[in-house]
């Protein structure tokens, strides 16, 4: 079984790499970053954290807009345009595919994520602005970037590739505005509707767990531990989206 | 034992917005037995590939089971033993042609060294032999369906499932691709593809199957269905005058040539008599025998729509 | 495969699903325990100056005012954060007014959190002014000004700056106009607030108002008449060397243009041997 996942990742990941897409992205990332040198020359006063705030949200943004579009170029194009036919005649099983495309996706993103880490890395070594926190930084956005691939891989399974974009990028954005649930929850009065809300609350994917940008830049203190439950907050929620992308594969009509 | 069996295979489809079903295939029931080349054929939307999808297990039946080597078609280690080609392969355009192969070879656990000998002898086989480096993106039409195959056969499978598979050839391809059929055969192998060109078929396949609207309408040797008396000859004649024939029907003149059909033995005698002297010169004698196509056409004729499975319904 | 053990099989992927699903949800629930003070660390604080973050919106700066504000509102009534004040001015005045600077509310409650709450009026006065400015349409703003500083900061003579600006936009609420006559009043000009009240009670456009500014033109004509004439006998005593035997002779000196009778065209009493001008009426509005 490993083989057989492992012939998949790699085969995804060459795709992937000889994927023009994902090299326009990681132009336009750098470009991003670099970016944020020149705007810190109008600000007054430090310039430290507008190029840190900007390098990471541009890796942070780059990083998300690779695991969408590259996710689901990957998997729900191969889907549609059925070079799944010849793959799936092959003695492997379904879940075989779907966790080896995800393999191959992690694979891409940990080299793109490098790519522009060493970039941003680059520029603040440039101007003696290094502080290894904010290493841990990008640690938790490549976390980040697995939930959203895995979600990519499960709405490839599910529908075409538009709706899959679209889907995904939704959750994305729930994802982070759940704190607004929260203080709805507060507002509501019948136990009912509360109820509702924190269901979805913990249903949804909670990508405020992998943003410690704010904290990094500001030098304020990171919780022990922030670290360990984000990785098994990835774990488990990716998990579970995985194994529900296997078992939705398992059940499709490949027409 | 039969290689591939299906029982009572039924398969339907909604179209997203409608309730209405429509049976693709009803009651399909089919065995290809080992050793045989097996040719399956039927019109356009006959369900040709709706039936080879199933036996891949890449869709499921409504009713009825399919089963191959004995398995179910759903089962992996079932697909151990077969290769498949598709109709129209799409193939992962980035990778060269022999890190397609290799990749569908690592599929089946092969070694590393396993996997490179088979590789190259497949790009061989195929006639693909010095393009193995080049990505499948700048492969010709040909070639692709060339590649196509040789990754069907890449595990030495013993039953070979082919959809269309000298569809977008030229002659000397198709030559090739049954040459590679027949040579499967000469090994043991067993070979079930569909097709909707029936001279293909008549040349090499053991037994047919005819598909129309979703029902085998006729199944077995080709020598069975079709009768193999002769229903007519024609006879090519130079220099003999259309009045001085005994019997006989012109179908076509040229200069002073004809072609005459004789409908029996006796007027083909009679006819031929007319060349025994000098002057008249035989030019050819043709015997016409029913083929796969007249029962084609007439089966594919024959039956009267039938009214989709809501309209009935009601 | 065996018929049952291939149902367990296909069963496989939806029972992990629902195992691992529930222990995330376990961890997210640690999660949430743990960050209770995720107040103090809540990344909206943290945001870059609103110029940045509309580059970062995308174009979508108004939604992002909006939820900002919507959080804003819901942390700043959170009691229990003890410093949920300390980038107060940073959310309002440099983010919110930066991505949306036409939203009006933020300004109102923003100044209204900052003068009531948070006390710092001069924090709030920085928001609205900031909010005037691009804001030149909303005379609200000046108004709630002036009335943080009426209020905060009793400092009547700015209030009644602020309430003039308001009164110079188009469609202001008559209201402003009393509290800007109001304003002189406190403000000890009694002149000004006199002619204010005059000119309400001429423009009244309803009888509450007509009554209201007539209190207001009749205390205050008292009040102005009563300064003027002891001013007037003041200066009498000083050029004459001795008070005024009647009123008459202060218009006689020169001193006063004519000697103003009272609200209702009586004279004002004159007591000599005290020296003291007084109203024979009652003023209408306690003091």
């Amino acid at each position: 079984m490993p083989a057989r996942v492992f012939a998949i990742a790699l085969n995804t990941f060459r795709e992937a790499i000889r994927n023009r897409v994902l090299y326009l992205l990681l132009v336009f990332a750098v470009a991003m970053i670099s970016f944020a040198q020149i705007l810190s020359l109008l600000t007054v006063g430090s310039e430290d954290k507008i190029i840190k705030d900007f390098g990471l949200a541009s890796i942070d943004l780059f990083g998300v807009l690779t695991s969408v579009f590259i996710g689901i170029g990957l998997v729900s194009k191969e889907i549609e345009r059925r070079t799944v036919y010849t793959l799936l005649a092959k003695p492997i099983h379904r879940y075989e595919f779907v966790l080896g495309k995800y393999a191959g996706l992690v694979l891409t993103l940990l080299v793109n994520t490098a790519v522009m880490t060493l970039w941003f890395l680059i520029i603040l070594a440039v101007k003696g602005m290094f502080d290894p926190r904010l290493l841990l930084a990008v640690l938790l956005l490549f976390f980040q970037f697995l939930l959203i691939t895995a979600l990519a891989v499960l709405f490839s399974c599910l529908s075409s590739p538009i709706l899959a974009s679209v889907f995904t990028l939704c959750l994305y954005a729930i994802g982070h505005l759940l704190w607004s649930l929260d203080l709805l929850q507060a507002k509501l009065k019948g136990g009912a509707a509360r109820a509702l809300c924190d269901v979805l609350y913990y249903l949804l994917p909670n990508l405020a767990n992998f943003d410690i940008k704010g904290q990094v830049v500001h030098g304020l203190p990171v919780a022990a531990g922030t670290l360990g439950l984000a990785a098994a907050y990835l774990v488990l929620y990716g998990a579970a989206v995985l194994s529900v992308a296997c078992a939705v594969f398992q059940r499709k009509e490949l027409q | 034992m039969a290689v591939l069996e299906l029982s009572g295979v039924s398969k339907s489809y909604r179209t997203h917005l409608s309730l209405r079903k429509y049976w693709i295939l009803r009651d399909l029931s089919l065995s290809v037995r080992e050793g045989e080349i097996f040719g399956f054929i039927g019109t356009n939307g006959a369900g040709k590939t709706t039936t080879i999808k199933l036996a891949l297990g890449l869709i499921f039946p409504d009713g009825g089971s399919i089963r191959l080597f004995g398995e179910e078609a759903t089962s992996v280690q079932a697909r151990r033993r077969l290769g498949f080609l598709p109709e129209n392969p799409y193939l992962y355009d980035y990778l060269t042609g022999i890190e397609f192969l290799d990749f569908h070879a690592r599929l089946f656990g092969l070694g590393a060294a396993e996997r490179r000998r088979r590789v190259r002898e497949l790009l061989e086989r195929v006639g693909l032999g010095n393009r193995g480096e080049r990505q499948l993106r700048h492969y010709s039409k040909g070639m692709l369906q060339r590649i196509g195959l040789a990754q069907a056969l890449i595990n030495d499978p013993e039953l070979v499932i082919l959809d269309e598979p000298m569809s977008g050839l030229d002659p000397i391809g198709r030559r090739e691709v049954r040459d590679i059929i027949l040579d499967l055969k000469a090994r043991g192998r067993t070979i079930f593809f569909s097709t909707h060109i029936l001279s293909d078929t008549e040349m090499i396949c053991d037994r047919v199957g005819l598909l129309v609207r979703g029902n085998l309408k006729a199944v077995g040797r080709i020598d069975d269905l079709v009768s193999r008396e002769v229903r007519f000859w024609e006879v090519g004649l130079k220099g003999v005058r259309e009045q001085g024939l005994p019997c006989g029907r012109v179908v076509s003149r040229r200069d002073d040539q004809i072609l005459v059909r004789v409908e029996s033995q006796d007027e083909l005698r009679r006819v031929l008599a007319l060349v025994n002297g000098h002057g008249p010169s035989l030019l050819s004698v043709t015997p016409a025998r029913q083929s796969l196509e007249d029962l084609f056409i007439r089966e594919a004729r024959g039956e009267a729509p039938s009214a989709p499975e809501g309209a009935r319904a009601g | 495969m065996r018929p049952e053990a291939k149902h367990q099989a296909r069963r496989m992927p939806a029972l992990l699903a629902l195992v691992a699903l529930g222990a995330a949800i376990l961890v997210q629930g640690l999660i949430e325990a743990r960050a209770h003070d995720r107040s103090a660390v809540h990344p909206l604080l943290y945001l870059p100056s609103g110029k940045y973050l509309k580059v970062a919106a995308l174009g979508f700066d108004d939604i992002l005012a909006d939820l900002i504000y919507l959080w804003s509102i819901q942390y700043y009534g959170d009691y229990a954060i003890q410093e949920r004040y300390d980038y107060l001015e940073k959310i309002y005045t440099e983010v919110i007014a930066e991505l949306d600077p036409r939203y009006i509310d933020p300004y109102l409650i923003g100044s209204l959190i900052m003068s009531a709450e948070a006390r710092k009026p001069e924090m709030a006065l920085r928001l609205l002014d900031k909010g005037f400015e691009k804001n030149p349409d909303q005379w609200i703003l000046p108004f709630e000004a002036g009335f943080v500083c009426y209020d905060n900061l009793k400092d009547y003579v700015r209030a009644a700056a602020y309430f003039e600006k308001a009164l110079k936009v188009p469609g202001v609420h008559p209201l402003v106009r009393r509290l800007y006559a109001g304003m002189y009043e406190r403000a000890g000009d009694k002149r000004t607030s006199l002619r204010e009240w005059a000119e309400i009670y001429e423009t009244a456009g309803d009888d509450y108002v007509r009554q209201v500014s007539a209190s207001h033109v009749h205390d205050l004509k008292v009040e102005v008449d009563l300064m003027d004439l002891k001013d007037a006998a003041a200066r009498f005593r000083r050029q004459a060397g001795r008070p005024p035997g009647r009123l008459g002779e202060l218009a006689a000196r020169g001193l006063l243009r004519e000697i103003p009778l009272d609200p209702e065209g009586r004279d004002y009493l004159y007591d000599r041997d005290r020296g003291e001008v007084s109203y024979r009426g009652s003023l209408v509005l306690a003091r």
